[in-house]
């Protein structure tokens, strides 16, 4: 028996949304792996996002296929999230207390490269979600403002205002 | 522009990302301000030292196969509309059409499920091309190449040390035919690239002459329980010949 004209279309489809989406794997990869911080949830969650963005892929219309799967990813990244707050009541970021740490300086000398890079790293990880992810779309991924507001769902005022809160408070968490 | 303002718009400056009008404001500002400009320019350093520093994580190689093979699942799933109608009814008269319909999907003469592989190999192959997809793993040491890519697979690939006959392997990685992982072995020949796949032989048994293909060669057989399909864009008469000595040395 020959496969249905429908199947062919369905395997081209296929074939041009892997060709559009793949080469982002990377990307949504990091995105997730920042968002969840654990590599193996991120893997589930990227999967699972290019599923979904299988399914939604008649509503794709072109521009932008980076953005478009970084939002899809980001959102899956969220639902994941919120599925797993009940279950394990993720404890709410206590900056007050996280404050003081911070705040307890060394006292100022030349910092070692790689001690500078380690202290980054862990303020980053550290920096509450809406921060972290601002951080990781610009710096990290290179999303333009623009591309930041589609893909946060905020108002450009708002990307400006919350890219330049999370610098600040990922420059004072790292020194 | 004063420094309050232009404290505001420091970032998006920084960035490139105000209008053109603001950014010669600023740049106005920042000439004659030495605290602005100082401010400033440790933006841009913060904004250089993150980027430098903070690790960006890559994807795993075989997390591609397997998303490849999920959405390969999700596109072949030819029931979707039959299950979104029949769901409610959920009964017997559901699940005998549901039956029915798999039947009729999985019913494929054997001569489009070559096609189909053959498709899908010449797209794993000139993909393989792209900058940075070739190799998972780089080595011309068959005792590098068997064990990683036995590592990442429920089954353990030949992998043959031809480079007497010419041919130097240049490694290997897992790739996706048949809706699986597979090993894809990799030589080099005269400055071109050859993908050996090989996988267990179960569902479907290949067996095809030479032949060619949108520029490249191809051709495929079973033994020991295995599949191998080899593809190059070498020319037929030279994918016999390697076919010969890869097969004298998979005995």
């Amino acid at each position: 028996m020959r496969r249905g004209r429908a199947d062919r279309l369905r395997q081209e489809d296929r074939r041009r949304f892997e060709e559009l989406f793949l080469p982002y794997l990377d990307a949504a990869y990091n995105l997730a792996r920042w968002i969840l911080q654990h590599d193996q949830d991120a893997q589930d969650v990227v999967q699972d996002a290019y599923i979904r963005a299988f399914k939604g892929f008649h509503r794709f219309r072109g521009r932008n296929p980076r953005a478009w799967f970084l939002t899809i990813t980001r959102n899956t990244a969220y639902g994941w999230l919120n599925r797993h707050a009940a279950e394990e009541k993720l404890i709410p970021y206590e900056e007050e207390k996280h404050a003081d740490l911070i705040l307890m300086k060394e006292p100022e000398h030349e910092l070692m490269s790689e001690e500078r890079k380690e202290r980054l790293q862990i303020a980053l990880e550290r920096l509450p979600l809406e921060f972290r992810e601002v951080i990781v779309l610009y710096e990290l991924e290179g999303l333009s403002y623009k591309e930041l507001a589609a893909t946060l769902g905020i108002p450009i005022g708002t990307v400006m205002s919350r890219l330049s809160r999370a610098r600040r408070r990922l420059q004072e968490g790292s020194e | 522009m004063d420094c309050n303002e232009t404290k505001w718009l420091l970032n998006a400056y920084v960035d490139g990302e105000l209008e053109l009008t603001r950014q010669l404001d600023i740049e106005a500002h920042l000439a004659a301000c030495a605290m602005c400009k100082k401010a400033a320019e440790a933006a841009i350093n913060f904004s250089y030292s993150v980027r430098m520093n903070i690790p960006v994580y890559k994807a795993p190689p075989e997390l591609r196969v397997t998303i490849r093979a999920a959405l390969r699942k999700e596109s072949g799933s030819q029931l979707e509309w039959v299950s979104q109608f029949w769901r409610p009814l959920a009964g017997t008269a559901g699940i005998m059409v549901l039956g029915l319909a798999f039947a009729w999907t999985w019913i494929a003469d054997s001569h489009d499920k070559d096609r189909e592989l053959i498709a899908e190999a010449i797209s794993d192959h000139s993909r393989s091309l792209l900058v940075g997809r070739l190799l998972d793993v780089t080595s011309s040491d068959r005792h590098t190449v068997k064990p990683w890519v036995t590592g990442k697979l429920d089954y353990s690939p030949p992998v043959a040390d031809l480079s007497e006959a010419g041919y130097g392997l240049a490694g290997g990685r897992i790739d996706l035919l048949e809706n699986r992982p597979v090993a894809a072995i990799v030589y080099r020949y005269q400055g071109h690239f050859i993908n050996v796949f090989v996988w267990p032989a179960a569902s479907h048994v290949i067996d095809f002459d030479v032949q060619s293909h949108q520029g490249y060669s191809l051709c495929g057989w079973s033994k020991g329980g295995l599949n191998y399909l080899i593809i190059s864009e070498l020319s037929q008469a030279e994918i016999e010949k390697f076919e010969d000595q890869l097969r004298d040395r998979t005995e």
